[in-house]
């Protein structure tokens, strides 16, 4: 809860919802919880405008209620982190349609915008979105079964159910377990073509299970991170091994309960065709992995033909460890990087061992040491001797590094820097408000005629309203903003890094 | 008694000569002071990685697009009601037109799932039918017949007597009522401010766990 996530947090609502409900959220962020009553007082909005913020908010899940001592009234509170995943939705969709094609991104593009809706909605509404595409060929049979197999594998689960307690007219959100549902097509046919959503009685309610996305992201880092070290054999392999894990243990441990390697042989013989090699040299990979693999894999027995231990927490520590000494690499310079190294490798080590080690200049080295301690990558430990016969106090500085700490202050700066691109390209987008709504109409009109078969002629009058210094200014402006929305993008990946990081705490 | 031997020693400065030294800083090494405030945009001094870019990130980037562009255009996006500045421009019957049909949609929600202050119209109806209640002569009647009702079945031994006296008591007691609901809502109206509720804590209960705990230390 840092005045950096503060700040994203309101610029990502500014960006979503508008300036009115960033008002109401930045409020609550900072007071905590607090009644509708409260936040009109200081925010000084109108309350009809706090309630449908707060609507928007809830819907969304980005923040949640609870009733307050008297029951009557309800206290809301943010949820910073649901607020940033948000930005993570583009990435839930290409996960989606790269897995199970275009129906279940469809589908769960409908549901993200829904935020929850009842699976035969959901499914009429897009089927009557489509109906008149033939490229798509949407129909709602092939709908439904995507639905069911998305709900199967864990990306849609059931939302939570109000409660009402007796005498207090707050419902508490209480969440169920998902069932896997019996969907009837009649119904929905019909509804879809007579267009009256009345009569379909459907009140179990769906939304997206972020998690589930979440432990994918993760496969693949880990998948990634060992084909890059090894060869896509072993990020095979690694693949299998994360399957098996999803049998035996929960899905989100740090270490996975003991896998046996002859099941492992059982699945590499199974996809043989594909990998002969991965066949063929099963054991020897195996021992790659556990000897060069960053201590993704551990081997915790011989019985049963090896006993091995998948370690996800221990590649997440891994993983954001690369991902720091990538950070001092482009901040400070290699000199820099090489001393991050040295001071990581000892643990503990004094400032005259990190001038001899290091092979830097002296005066260099310091330098570069304090650099690092100012912005947080490194720690000091003084250790003070006793007092010697020489009379001063001499006193030894160790220099090492919190990985704990190094990785939050590496997310406060990701959240620094996705604040300052959001609002840099809020500031871009209303410096050309102007222009893009032009050249927005513009393009409108000559659509408009070209529809309708205008001569060409005036379709390049219309065109050259927009001068061409105009016009260059306006591929300037989007080249900008598109650079800054892929920053965006990829300032999220780092943090997903350090949220997966921060979800194993060392012991 | 060191502590004060180093101060007698005359310097003023925060570090002794040989701790500057250890840091690394010579007798003449000493910088000249900065007397201007640093750049507001200070240069760079490393070049950033340029920022992938595949069919991936394009795909995501349109689809953050869309997905903003929804929420624009959706209720979610909440809007003050615009104010005009009393000049009556042309586009202005386009603009009202847009902001209309924009303004009339509540946003799509599980009533359900929301506390009662954020459902639609929740309050509103509530007093209005109150009021209305208080209007309807017919209302009143049907409610003195229940009232009555009631007492015949309370005391079935006591003789009816004195039952237009009963009646005119209770069309008393109703108008109490009637005056009693009128407070009520006026209660209700204010629901904004915390000043209706009891919040006040008169200290009473203050260490009543602590009673129990004080039986005697345990051992």
């Amino acid at each position: 809860m840092s005045h950096q996530l503060g700040r994203v947090v309101s610029a990502i609502l500014q960006r979503y919802f508008g300036d009115i409900v960033q008002q109401v959220g930045s409020d609550l962020f900072t007071y905590g919880s607090k009644p509708i009553g409260m936040i009109v007082k200081t925010s000084g909005l109108a309350r009809p405008l706090v309630i449908d913020s707060l609507r928007t908010l809830l819907k969304f899940d980005l923040a949640s209620f609870e009733p307050t001592a008297n029951e009557a009234i309800a206290d809301y509170k943010l949820i910073p982190d649901n607020v940033l995943l948000l930005i993570r939705y583009p990435r839930y969709l290409l996960q989606v349609k790269s897995k199970y094609g275009s129906e279940a991104e469809l589908l769960v593009e409908e549901l993200l915008q829904q935020a929850t809706c009842t699976s035969s909605m959901l499914l009429v509404t897009i089927a009557t979105k489509y109906k008149d595409d033939k490229e798509k060929n949407i129909t709602i049979l092939k709908l439904k079964d995507m639905f069911i197999s998305l709900v199967t594998a864990g990306y849609i689960q059931q939302a939570p159910v109000a409660e009402l307690k007796e005498g207090s007219e707050v419902p508490t959100l209480v969440p169920v377990a998902t069932i896997v549902p019996d969907i009837e097509i009649r119904p929905l046919v019909q509804a879809m073509s007579t267009g009256d959503m009345s009569e379909l009685k459907d009140n179990i309610y769906w939304r997206v299970n972020y998690d589930r996305f979440h432990l994918d992201f993760r496969d693949e880092i880990m998948i990634k991170a060992i084909t890059r070290r090894i060869d896509e054999n072993a990020g095979e392999l690694m693949r299998f091994l994360l399957e098996q894990m999803y049998l035996k243990s929960p899905a989100w441990a740090a270490e996975s309960s003991p896998l046996c390697a002859l099941e492992l042989r059982e699945r590499c013989r199974g996809a043989a065709a594909e990998r002969p090699l991965l066949h063929q040299y099963v054991d020897q990979y195996l021992k790659v992995l556990e000897e060069n693999g960053g201590g993704f894999v551990r081997r915790i027995g011989d019985s049963g033909g090896g006993q091995l231990c998948v370690r996800p927490g221990l590649a997440a520590r891994q993983i954001v460890l690369a991902a720091l000494d990538h950070t001092v690499t482009e901040r400070l310079g290699s000199k820099a990087a090489r001393i991050f190294r040295l001071i990581r490798a000892r643990k503990y080590i004094e400032e005259d061992d990190i001038q001899k080690n290091a092979m830097l200049v002296n005066k260099e080295c310091k330098q570069l040491t304090y650099k690092l301690l100012e912005e947080h990558f490194i720690s000091v430990q003084p250790m003070r001797k006793a007092a010697s016969s020489g009379g001063l106090a001499k006193a030894v500085y160790l220099y090492h590094i919190k990985l704990h700490d190094v990785a939050q202050a590496a997310q406060e700066m990701c959240y620094r820097s996705l604040h300052n691109v959001l609002r840099r390209a809020a500031h871009t987008r209303a410096a050309h408000a102007r222009l893009v709504d032009k050249m927005r109409r513009v393009r409108t009109i000559v659509h408009g005629m070209r529809l309708r078969g205008e001569p060409q002629q005036n379709i390049d009058d219309v065109e050259e309203t927009l001068t061409p210094p105009e016009l260059a200014v306006l591929q300037d402006v989007e080249k900008r903003l598109k650079q800054l929305s892929t920053a965006e993008l990829e300032l999220d990946r780092n943090l997903f890094l350090f949220k997966w990081h921060f979800m194993h705490p060392e012991k | 008694m060191a502590g004060r031997g180093r101060g007698r020693g005359g310097s003023n400065l925060s570090l002794t000569h040989e701790q500057l030294q250890a840091l690394g800083i010579a007798r003449g090494d000493n910088t000249s002071q900065v007397l201007i405030p640093p750049p507001l945009f200070p240069k760079l001094e490393a070049k950033p990685l340029p920022l992938t870019s595949d069919a991936a990130t394009d795909y995501m980037l349109i689809v953050k697009d869309l997905f903003i562009e929804y929420l624009h255009e959706s209720p979610a996006y909440v809007k003050r009601k615009t104010k005009t500045d009393g000049i009556e421009r042309y586009s202005d019957k386009y603009k009202m037109l847009a902001l209309n049909a924009k303004n009339n949609k509540v946003l799509d929600c599980v009533w359900a799932n929301m506390p009662v202050e954020l459902r639609p119209q929740a309050k509103r109806t509530h007093v209005s039918t109150r009021k209305r209640k208080l209007v309807d002569q017919d209302a009143i009647a049907k409610r003195l017949q229940t009232l009555e009702k009631k007492e015949n079945e309370d005391d079935t031994e006591t003789v009816d007597s004195a039952e237009n006296e009963k009646a005119v008591k209770s069309q008393e007691a109703d108008d109490d009522e009637d005056i009693e609901d009128e407070h009520e809502e006026e209660l209700e109206m204010d629901d904004g401010t915390d000043y209706a509720n009891n919040y006040f804590d008169n200290g009473e209960d203050y260490d009543e766990e602590d009673d129990n705990l004080d039986d005697g230390p345990v051992y």
